[in-house]
């Protein structure tokens, strides 16, 4: 791979830059992008750098088309990705299913902006249940929920890697505020830091004789008989399941003495993190959780941190009216701890809101 | 067209790479202008993203005794995701008495909206402030920035404003803004000032910049949108 980051520096940049900075030195080969506040600087960022690193873009007609020729590129064994918002996500929801169905290494950066509908173009956390469960299948993605620069740096590098070594569509869920905000980021080469860059590889047009030397490939959207789909969902249930002990990833933080478990994702878990530190210094002992990858769910790490934990209360807060909670609750259906909530649809939740909620319910 | 000329006051546009500091820069200007008793009008002339900039912050600035032409959120409210869009106010910006500071949309197709503001051309006052921080990874190097400056088009003087948020130390300021100052001295466009954050000044003060220098309050970091 070569150094496209130069000498290992902090700059001060917004998340789109850094997305687009991650997405050139994971070694994504092309760019399909339609125009969509709040990612928009991903495609102006990509569009400024991609001619000087040989690499590829293509603005489609539409964003149906952004997702459909990402499916097209990667069967070709191209690096290939987009980024896009809400009415967008909603309409790249049947590329999204194509790459489930056919298993395809598509990437995706979602920057979530208010809904229903254009909504805003600000900011939210309502696109998780579009994220993780959009479309008409299973849910089988892979998605990561940022919360500062560094990680949508890093996990932009990472979701590349986890699209082509597992072969699941894979989403970068930041937000209108992370897409915006301007902080100091150390960019790196990935190789610099032992990080391995997983190689893409064609799906299709490969050499050998197929019933000869190499079997066939099997990229099939469409089947004929009800009972061919039913065993390809389930395989894809096995090998979903299979990979979700090395891919799930969560952050848990004096849980285990707390009164209290604030349960946040994305940007919101910094405003959690400062209301942890705050209630504590005032003698609230406060925890928190935070899911980073909302597909696959860290459900297990957070039934344990559940079980370790003397809180009674997990207050689940999002700038969403109850997506993330509802995705919780499905995960860990059976335990008793007592739910309680902090919906800001559409708006940001800072410690402050955090804090007054949580005095309010303990 | 006949534009009004006002020989003794200031009028500033400051353009510059996406998120340079034009914002800031221009607030600051603004409010310094302000406190030495002149009338100030501060215009936002971002019209790709006028929700992102100034609009947050127009009631706080407004308690300055500020004139500012942006939209407020409340003026914005229903206005939706309209494009590009130019507030009638901003096109006859000049034509308000005392001091301007426009602050104008980014990049350097950014700063070919200033073709917008009526009599901008041919204004005598109008001076062109192009804003540098050489943390920015598209300016962080001299041919980078020397570069940018030619594409920007008409520039008069440059502001370095070399910082890495609240990670920034004196070093960083030195080492950056020496490279925008060298940029300036290649193409011989002179540097209007050094911005340094005023938490930095005990550490700045003592270190001998060989140009103006002026300590800057960041607003921006203030303004949640």
């Amino acid at each position: 791979m070569p150094n496209v980051i130069g000498e290992t520096k902090k700059a001060f940049i917004t998340g789109n830059e850094a997305v687009a900075w991650a997405t050139l030195a994971a070694g994504a080969d092309i760019m399909f992008g339609y125009p969509i506040t709040p990612q928009n600087e991903v495609m102006h960022y990509w569009t400024r750098l991609a001619p000087k690193h040989g690499r590829g873009f293509l603005q489609t007609e539409d964003e149906i088309s952004a997702g459909f020729t990402v499916c097209g590129a990667v069967q070709a064994g191209k690096k290939a990705f987009t980024a896009t918002a809400g009415p967008g996500n909603v309409l790249m929801q049947e590329p999204f299913g194509m790459a489930e169905a056919m298993r395809l290494p598509l990437v995706a950066i979602i920057q979530q902006r208010g809904g229903p509908s254009s909504g805003t173009v600000i900011y939210s956390q309502q696109e998780v249940t579009l994220t993780t469960f959009g479309g008409n299948g299973e849910g089988h993605r892979i998605v990561y929920s940022t919360a500062t620069h560094q990680e949508m740096y890093d996990y932009t590098i990472k979701a590349f890697n986890s699209a082509w070594k597992y072969r699941f569509p894979t989403f970068v869920l930041g937000d209108g505020y992370q897409a915006k905000m301007r902080e100091p980021l150390e960019m790196y080469n990935p190789e610099e830091k032992g990080l391995e860059i997983v190689k893409p590889f064609p799906l299709v047009g490969l050499d050998g004789h197929i019933g000869d030397n190499r079997e066939p490939q099997h990229l099939c959207n469409i089947y004929s008989m009800e009972e061919e789909l039913y065993e390809v969902v389930l395989d894809f249930v096995k090998d979903y399941n299979a990979i979700i002990p090395e891919v799930a990833e969560y952050q848990a933080q004096q849980c285990e003495d707390a009164e209290i478990i604030i349960l946040t994702h994305g940007v919101v878990s910094r405003a959690a993190d400062d209301a942890v530190k705050i209630l504590r210094s005032q003698g609230i002992k406060a925890g928190s959780f935070r899911p980073i990858t909302l597909r696959p769910f860290p459900t297990n790490d957070l039934r344990n941190v559940i079980a370790n934990s003397k809180a009674k209360t997990m207050l689940i807060a999002e700038s969403a009216y109850g997506q993330l909670d509802r995705l919780v609750k499905q995960e860990i259906y059976g335990e008793t701890i007592k739910i309680e909530n902090l919906f800001m649809p559409g708006v940001g939740i800072i410690d402050y809101d955090i804090i007054s909620k949580v005095k309010s319910i303990i | 067209m006949v534009t009004h000329q006002y020989s003794d006051r200031i009028v500033e546009a400051f353009v510059g790479e996406y998120a340079s500091g034009k914002s800031e820069m221009a607030i600051n200007r603004a409010i310094e202008l302000r406190k030495l008793g002149h009338k100030v009008t501060l215009v936002d002339l971002d019209t790709v993203e006028p929700f992102y900039t100034l609009r947050p912050l127009k009631e706080l600035l407004e308690e300055q005794d500020l004139h500012i032409i942006s939209f407020s959120t409340k003026e914005s409210f229903g206005l939706g995701e309209t494009g590009a869009m130019l507030n009638p106010r901003a096109r006859w910006a000049l034509m308000n008495e005392g001091d301007i500071i426009l602050d104008i949309g980014y990049g350097v197709y950014g700063a070919k909206t200033l073709n917008l503001v009526e009599g901008a051309e041919e204004s005598l006052e109008l001076k062109v402030m192009a804003v540098f921080n050489y943390s920015r990874p598209m300016t962080n190097s001299l041919d980078k920035i020397i570069e940018y400056i030619k594409d920007l088009g008409r520039v008069d003087a440059i502001v370095a404003n070399t910082h890495l948020g609240n990670e920034t130390t004196l070093d960083i300021i030195i080492k950056g803004n020496n490279e925008i100052i060298k940029a300036g001295q290649e193409l011989n466009i002179p540097i209007a000032y050094i911005a340094i954050d005023k938490v930095l000044y005990d550490e700045a003060k003592d270190y001998n910049f060989a140009l103006p220098v002026k300590y800057i309050e960041r607003y921006m970091p203030n303004a949640m949108w």
